[in-house]
């Protein structure tokens, strides 16, 4: 191909003037985070095209797709006048502007140009040209004393991501000279691929840990010398793509070997009030806390509605009459942190395609996304140097935020649920959890749709995207500790709108019962997905030569074990693969037959007619020996923090209520994200009843809702049935104990969608570990105790779920949620994120009337305190944050776990019973946050007064308003209903606070005297500190 | 005249579109048969839009919201359904487009005026991002058949879109013409009582000068149902004013088809 054009779409004259939103919030980050003064800004678009044959009047052609001729205009390599770009730079008062280009790098995922080569392909006249497109984006930039070296600094810093893009830079001197329309390359993939090597494994150890590091394998060394005997007693060496099959398979992401390793776990030391464990053995984790409670739970409770749990892509429960639900919640923590956006935008297309995948492929009705982040205000603050190579934490939060956004939004699936957490610890990985919630029919074509039912002579069908370089490794990667220098092959950009046609066409496809049986590609590419897909019928072959690639050179390895996203592997019974594949055509999704099925006992693998791969299911899915680890307690060996700088806090202002109030209002975790949460589309779908912020019409939307609620009926379920979801997250208290943060993250879960209407007794969860290196190793001392955490944590859980009768249905770990790299003095420095568990709650509500919102709905209407008063412990976790003079006191409020229960299936029967007005959990902040979030939404008054609580004291005001604990709520009642009420909370703790009134204020009196009162208005507003952003139009 | 149970609709589906299930579900609600139709179908069964009586575009991301909102769609339905488009609303038949699809319908010039050179489009809210959000609307008087059974009412719709500023070509006169043109044809149907987005007088949608083309950026398909409105006091089983939308068009299509 020799024919190249430029492209570049401007605004046309009457709105040259203009100065968009980006320009304006792109020019205050480069103040805030790079301290560059830049005068003018102007971000252009531009496409390159590159032709077999010369295109006649492609100008014109190219200007009908890709201008709107309202307000843009086009600029290209065959305009007669190119100097007319200086003229509208000096019109929007440039006068020596640098200009940046953007270009994406050879093979990267670029969605623009793919779009707008669809686009050309519809003129008519275009249909039979021969080529192809690349999106980029330009900006002209000038500034107060900017050198070229500080342009290429910006342009890394905030334009470009160094792993996916490449940066042109022309000084202002050499811009009239226009040389980017007469020089113009499109990025270019250029491999060749490297034949199957045969990996000799008869060395040495040191030998052998070598290849595994070179080549990323991250197998132990044992594992290895599994992988010798094996192919020693074949007499014969393994091909890389065996190795490469069994790195995949065997990997942490893949087998969670830590929590199926056997544990000792021990401990001493133990400060009082904090809860014993004794010492013991555990056989597995997952096995023994997790499965294990739930299967117990199961048979207990002989419960009819756990449908598929633990084995297939997502659990599924009978939720509803005429639907299966299924729920799956994920993490993309090491993607995310390298190219923040692609990795947040892969992971939520990522847990939607599990959605996809389960059974015989359910529909995505919601997404949950939950980010444990960092802030760059507190090191800027703070005076903290950060690692060299660590991006900036806000832009971390732009793009993962950007990333869940998009993945979102463009999939139709609306975001119902979720929560940022921020901690300095979050700064080395960040993470970034992305959960499912799908339906399915019950029955369909006369059969059960939760069951896989591929058979031995179904064709393999790779349906969906590429495979291209991209991906690969990944599933090994995350088992890795993130270092400088990984391979940009890990990172990848997820393309919403493939995605988007292949759900659609599959579950099209699966009403018309096409296929027999579906997973997603997911980590470890085809050799996880027919890996695991092969177990059914007993063996596969495929011919890797048949796979859609992007572009020539792909390695066989390399196509069995890329990641490339967007790819669902289908079996199809040979007689409706022609439909199967004419219905793929004719929703331009792609789909390629790349083997059989088969029940040879071993996955076969071809290349170009030659096997390449010839390895026993047996020895691929259960020759894995469990790892044998230990597990010891000791609080008293605190590990050195990486910043060993005293930070500075504020001093309590004791006394001063409204104070801290406003103080916590506006702090990390307790203070508004509405203005990037009304960047996702929540409702979506037209199901979406209660919705993550709530009030009235008169007042606003502002106040924060506990739950996300979906209604079945949209999705084809019952009439008057619908799901609540809601999460529950505490890193804040592992530093106390990790059994006690397991606790508190599932009650709050479970809490949040009790307050909504949910029923305790149809209740699920998914548990999600986010834990940092709890192996052994030179690097990691203090594994032993991160080790601890995970069993504590574990236990925790498994307890908590069988106290409240709650199984688990699905759950996902990530264990190496650690940074390591350099401080520019040159010390090492490792970054380490808290133990990190995130629980998901799915419950019923059997009947619409009985969801409960959290805002106050009438005046005159009575407040109760729901739960212990906390008055006497010293438990405000926000305050510890937020104050040096405040201290955590032990002991530690841990749960009983059955009064809990009971009191949350009291509170639901108030609820069924129409009783409750309103009800709001007590979380992050205490009491009196949880009082002034639920008068923020509709501005009526609280008239309360604590001479109902007990020998309160006066100087245990501070614990009653702000200690935090679980299983608490505030709710209103109207004064009708109080004697029914009361009666169904009876032998629950409760208190009476008082009376909603019109005044709009918070009024408190103690010992007839007024101790705090405060408006509704003046809580909103610190509480929308940031959130007020998005007011300003 | 029609009888409800005689009219059909069709509901567009593919390429990213995607409130196809709630848009033709505000329709079943009322009594009608609404069918979702894969764009690729229709452009091998033409003829189903020679029977069908209404053609709703929903809302979504089509290919993806790449180049420009609705952009693609609209030259895809250009190239490949033009001429039965046209032939459609020559025989004064109904076509809604809600927010995607309004977008599509500028961009395909069926809004504000078909078979003439556009005046205006929509483009990048002021805000400069995507937002999700219950806003105030008004319906002025107009000549609108979607919004018969609204007019004069206050009413609240989510929003949901990232490019929903109205802006018209041309000079500022050239563009207070083209506002005034449209005013005094009454094609303003329904406007924001706030600036939510920076649209041009607070347009919101707008139909062609019979009235019988309707593009807005709100969802009213959303708002078929009380228990999807916002505010937990509003919520109960009774109808969202959502559905009048629907409802204003189906009674066009029984008193006039």
């Amino acid at each position: 191909m020799s024919n190249t054009y430029r492209f570049e779409i401007y605004p046309n004259d009457s709105q040259l003037n203009n100065i968009s939103a980006s320009e304006s919030s792109t020019k205050k980050w480069l103040k805030d985070y790079m301290g560059l003064t830049i005068t003018n800004l102007w971000e252009i678009r531009f496409f390159l095209i590159e032709s077999r044959n010369k295109i006649i009047n492609i100008h014109e052609k190219v200007e009908e797709v890709l201008t709107d001729n309202v307000t843009e205009c086009l600029l290209s390599s065959e305009s007669e006048n190119l100097l007319d770009v200086h003229s509208w730079l000096q019109k929007k008062g440039f006068k020596n502007p640098f200009l940046i280009e953007r270009y994406f790098r050879p093979g990267v995922t670029d969605n623009s140009a793919h779009a707008t080569h669809d686009a050309l392909k519809l003129i008519p006249d275009l249909k039979n040209e021969d080529f192809t497109v690349s999106s980029g984006l330009m900006y002209f930039i000038e500034g107060i004393d900017l050198t070229h070296e500080l342009i290429v600094n910006l342009a890394y810093e905030k334009f470009a991501n160094l792993l996916l893009h490449r940066i042109d830079i022309t000084r202002p001197e050499q811009l009239y000279l226009n040389n980017r329309f007469v020089s113009i390359n499109l990025p270019k993939v250029q491999m060749t691929s490297s034949p199957v090597e045969l990996i000799n494994f008869n060395q040495n150890d040191d030998e052998l840990l070598k290849m595994n590091s070179k080549n990323c394998w991250a197998l132990s060394l044992s594992e290895l010398h599994q992988i010798k005997d094996y192919f020693n007693s074949f007499k014969r060496d393994p091909t890389d793509v065996e190795v490469e099959i069994l790195a995949q398979t065997w990997s942490e992401h893949c087998k969670h070997k830590i929590f199926a390793a056997g544990i000792n776990y021990s401990e001493e030391k133990l400060p009082q009030g904090v809860k014993a464990l004794g010492s013991f053995k555990v056989d597995g984790l997952f096995k023994t806390f997790i499965r294990g409670s739930t299967l117990k739970i199961k048979e207990d409770r002989k419960l009819p509605w756990l449908i598929s749990i633990f084995h297939d892509n997502a659990g599924i429960v009978r939720f509803d009459d005429k639907l299966d639900i299924c729920i799956k919640v994920e993490t993309h923590n090491s993607p995310s942190a390298l190219d923040p956006y692609g990795g947040a935008l892969t992971g939520i297309l990522g847990v939607n395609r599990d959605i996809y995948g389960v059974g015989l492929g359910a529909k995505p009705i919601a997404n949950t996304n939950v980010f444990c982040l960092a802030e760059s205000k507190y090191f800027k603050s703070h005076n903290l140097a950060l690692p060299l190579l660590l991006k900036n934490p806000d832009r971390i939060k732009e793009g993962v935020h950007l990333g869940v956004q998009d993945g979102g939004n463009k999939s139709g699936i609306p975001t119902v649920n979720g929560a940022f957490v921020f901690d300095r610890d979050f700064v080395g990985k960040p993470l970034v959890f992305c959960g499912t919630i799908g339906v399915i029919p019950q029955i369909e074509n006369n059969d059960v749709t939760c069951n896989k039912g591929q058979k031995v002579g179904d064709y393999i069908v790779m349906a969906g995207g590429r495979i291209g370089k991209d991906g690969i490794h990944g599933a090994t990667f995350s088992s890795m500790e993130l270092l400088d220098g990984v391979p940009a092959s890990v990172v990848q950009i997820g393309d919403p709108i493939t995605q988007k046609r292949l759900g659609d066409f599959l579950i099209e496809a699966r009403i018309k019962g096409l296929f027999t049986s579906v997973t997603d590609n997911g980590a470890g590419g085809l050799s996880s997905s027919v890996g695991e897909m092969a177990q059914i019928t007993g063996g596969a072959e495929i011919d890797l030569e048949k796979a859609l690639v992007k572009y020539p050179g792909l390695s066989p390895y390399e196509l069995m074990i890329s990641e490339s996203q967007e790819r669902m592997t289908f079996s199809v019974n040979p007689h409706f693969v022609e439909e199967f594949l004419s219905l793929a055509k004719s929703r331009h999704v792609e789909a390629s037959i790349i083997g059989s099925f088969t029940n040879s006992s071993k996955l076969i693998v071809r290349f170009e007619q030659k096997i390449v791969a010839e390895l026993s299911l047996n020895f691929l899915h259960e020759a894995l020996l469990p790892m044998k680890l230990s597990a010891h307690f000791d609080m008293s060996k605190k590990s050195t923090h990486w910043i060993n700088k005293k930070i500075q806090k504020l001093v309590l202002p004791k006394g001063d209520y409204k104070k801290i109030l406003f103080d916590l209002f506006m702090s990390s975790n307790i203070k508004s994200q509405e203005h990037l949460i009304r960047r996702y589309d929540h409702e979506v779908q037209g199901a979406t009843i209660v919705k993550p912020f709530t009030g009235s019409k008169e007042v606003g939307f502002n106040a924060p809702s506990d739950a996300g609620v979906v209604w079945m009926k949209p999705h084809g379920g019952g009439e008057k049935n619908a799901l609540a979801i809601a999460c529950g997250i505490a890193p804040k208290i592992s530093e106390y104990d990790s059994y006690l943060m397991a606790e508190y993250a599932l009650d709050e879960a479970v809490r949040n969608a009790v307050s909504t209407g949910a029923n305790p007794d149809e209740m699920v969860l998914v548990d999600n570990f986010c834990w940092p290196d709890p192996l052994p190793s030179e690097r990691n001392p203090d594994a032993h105790l991160k080790l601890a955490h995970l069993v504590r944590a574990s236990k925790a859980i498994h307890d908590l779920s069988l106290a409240y009768r709650m199984p688990f249905v699905s759950g996902k770990d990530s264990m190496k949620n650690d940074f390591i790299g350099a401080m520019d003095n040159g010390e090492q420095v490792k970054i380490s994120v808290p133990p990190t568990l995130l629980i998901t709650a799915m419950g019923r509500i059997p009947n619409l009337n009985m969801i409960t919102t959290s805002e106050i709905k009438n005046t005159d209407s009575l407040v109760y305190l729901i739960g212990d008063d906390l008055k006497a412990s010293t438990s405000a976790f926000e305050l510890a944050l937020l104050y040096d003079d405040y201290k955590i006191e032990r002991p530690l409020q841990y749960i009983n776990g059955k009064k809990q229960l009971d009191l949350y299936r009291s509170l639901h029967k108030s609820m069924r019973e129409g009783l409750v007005e309103s009800s709001h959990d007590i979380s992050d902040g205490g009491l009196l946050i949880a009082l002034a979030e639920s008068m923020m939404g509709t501005m009526l008054g609280l008239d309360l007064s604590l001479d109902n609580i007990k020998d309160l004291k006066e100087n245990q005001l501070n614990g009653l308003f702000f200690n935090e604990g679980t299983g608490r709520f505030v709710v209103t009642v109207n004064k009708l209903n109080q004697k029914e009420f009361e009666e169904n909370l009876s032998g629950h703790i409760f208190t009476m606070l008082g009376k909603t009134d019109i005044s709009g204020d918070l009024k408190i009196s103690f010992q007839d005297k007024v101790i705090l009162n405060v408006h509704g208005k003046d809580c909103l507003a610190h509480y929308r500190i940031e959130a007020k952003e998005m007011d300003r139009c | 005249m029609l009888k409800r149970s005689e009219i059909k609709v069709l509901v567009l589906t593919g390429d990213g579109i995607n409130c196809e299930q709630e848009t033709a579900l505000a329709f079943k609600e009322l009594g009608v048969d609404a069918q979702i139709i894969h764009i690729e179908d229709l452009i091998i069964k033409k003829e189903l839009l020679k029977s069908a009586h209404i053609l709703a575009l929903p809302g979504g991301f089509s290919f993806g919201d790449e180049i420009g909102s609705g952009q693609i769609l609209a030259l895809k339905l250009k190239y490949s359904l033009g001429n039965e488009i046209n032939e459609f609303i020559e025989s004064k038949k109904l076509i809604i487009g809600i927010c995607n699809g309004f977008q599509a319908l500028v961009r395909m010039g069926l809004l504000p005026k078909p078979f003439e050179n556009r005046v205006l489009t929509l483009t990048h809210n002021d805000q400069g991002h995507f937002i999700n959000r219950w806003v105030d609307l008004e319906v002025p008087d107009s000549v609108c058949a979607w919004t018969t059974d609204l007019k004069g009412e206050k009413l609240i719709l989510p929003i949901r879109h990232g490019e929903g500023r109205i802006v018209f070509k041309g000079n500022q006169v050239e563009q207070e013409n083209c506002y005034h043109n449209l005013c005094e044809q009454r094609q303003v149907a329904m406007t924001y009582a706030d600036n939510v987005n920076g649209s041009y007088q607070n347009i919101a949608g707008l139909c062609d000068p019979s009235g019988l083309i309707f593009g807005l950026m709100q969802h009213p398909e959303a708002a078929i149902s009380m228990w999807q409105y916002p505010s937990g006091k509003d919520k109960s089983y009774e109808k969202g004013l959502g559905i009048l939308i629907f409802e204003s068009g189906l009674k066009y299509c029984e008193n006039n088809l």
